[in-house]
């Protein structure tokens, strides 16, 4: 299968869990499979990989209803969020010793794009295709990821 | 971050900007500190995450699951009325799973391209590089600039070489593709003409030897597990005689 181990690292790195990204990547590539005909040619890559951060988005969407639904009375109930706070994630950061965690840490926006770019080589186009962000915010987000992951793997080791 | 060029020297370290955009970059780069040291610190981040940083790759089991789950698919009418030649997929692919079949248009993407599709898609590059000024995209006529470039950004290690002596001088690179393959493309002068030498893995393509489209001449050869195409609009002559130097080059 064309692009399954690429499809595969983006959603490990976006879902942080090694079951969450089999389940993402079966549904994007089951879902790939049925769209077929809607794609126009040129690199399936990109294709498919944004396929797999709309099933993420999707599958983080429910979870939210879910947890809504849920916990109807719980005043957290509607802020459970996917992102740990900032506070933890510099705290932890600071701890970890390895830069993977470093990245795990960053919150999705810059994650994403720094995962696209760096790890499967995506031209700053092909992110805004994939994210659906236009290529200004690519570049911005871009520079921001940088600047965090230094910032916060330096850090570590001060500790 | 207080440069208002900063975005255009990340740009830059990314690879997005050819030509007199890249120039401009550079010059930035020499002149501003703060670019000056996030191009350092951007050096130093991407080669700690290329070096460090886990890349997953997809479990076997998985994959199993996928092509199984593919296989109870429905007949795969979605795929068909696309393909031109709609009779023979359909009486190829009758009767077996939709994994086979996907398997099969795998296999057919991966097929190496024919020698028609090589003449056509190096051509193809080489006017688009032409016409959208994007020619190079690493300018320089040293070998030692040129050569390590290509690292990280193409899978293959291009010959580079000067060649001014002999009236072919070096003027830079750049990244390209070659019927969906990603080539290395060293450039050189020749006059007025610019010649494009194009390198790409070899997957087993049939080459087309010399091929002439919309005035551009090819010249394709293989030399061991790489692909060379030499396109320039200048005459045959003049390109058997870059290509010789290149081939005694390399050989």
């Amino acid at each position: 299968m064309p692009h399954l181990d690429a499809a595969y690292n983006l959603a490990r790195w976006l879902t942080r869990s090694p079951t969450d990204a089999e389940d993402i990547v079966q549904d994007a590539m089951l879902r790939a499979f049925r769209a077929f005909d809607g794609f126009r040619g040129g690199d399936a890559k990109p294709w498919l990989l944004a396929i797999v951060r709309n099933c993420w988005r999707n599958a983080g969407a429910d979870a939210k209803r879910r947890a809504q639904t849920a916990l109807p009375q719980d005043d957290d109930g509607g802020l459970v969020s996917t992102d740990p706070d900032p506070e933890a994630i510099a705290m932890d950061a600071s701890q970890s010793r390895k830069l993977d965690e470093v990245i795990a840490l960053l919150p999705n926006e810059f994650r994403e794009v720094l995962v696209l770019r760096e790890m499967e080589d995506m031209s700053y186009r092909e992110i805004a295709e994939i994210t659906g962000a236009p290529i200004g915010t690519v570049m911005s987000r871009l520079a921001r990821a940088r600047t965090m992951l230094r910032e916060r793997w330096t850090a570590r080791d001060l500790v | 971050m207080n440069c208002p060029e900063l975005l255009r020297t990340q740009a830059f370290l990314d690879g997005e900007l050819t030509g007199d955009a890249a120039r401009e970059a550079e010059l930035h780069i020499a002149t501003c500190d703060e670019c000056r040291a996030f191009s350092a610190r951007a050096a130093e981040l991407s080669d700690a995450m290329r070096a460090n940083i886990t890349q997953h790759r997809a479990p076997q089991a998985l994959h199993n699951r996928i092509s199984a789950l593919l296989d109870k698919e429905d007949a795969p009418v979605a795929f068909i009325p696309r393909w031109r030649q709609r009779e023979f997929w359909t009486g190829a692919f009758s009767g077996i799973g939709a994994s086979a079949l996907a398997a099969a248009l795998t296999i057919f993407v991966m097929l190496p391209p024919s020698a028609e599709t090589l003449a056509q898609s190096v051509a193809d590059a080489h006017t688009n590089a032409l016409m959208s000024g994007k020619v190079i995209q690493v300018a320089s006529s040293s070998h030692h600039t040129v050569k390590p470039w290509f690292a990280g950004k193409v899978e293959v290690s291009p010959p580079v070489a000067d060649f001014a002596q002999q009236g072919f001088p070096l003027i830079g690179g750049r990244v390209d593709k070659v019927a969906g393959s990603r080539a290395a493309v060293v450039v050189y002068n020749h006059g007025r003409h610019e010649i494009d030498l194009f390198v790409w893995p070899d997957k087993g393509a049939r080459l087309p030897g010399e091929s002439t489209r919309h005035g551009y001449h090819a010249i394709f050869w293989k030399n061991g597990d790489l692909n060379f195409a030499a396109v320039c609009d200048m005459e045959g002559a003049e390109l058997h005689k870059f290509v010789n130097l290149v081939r005694t080059e390399s050989d």
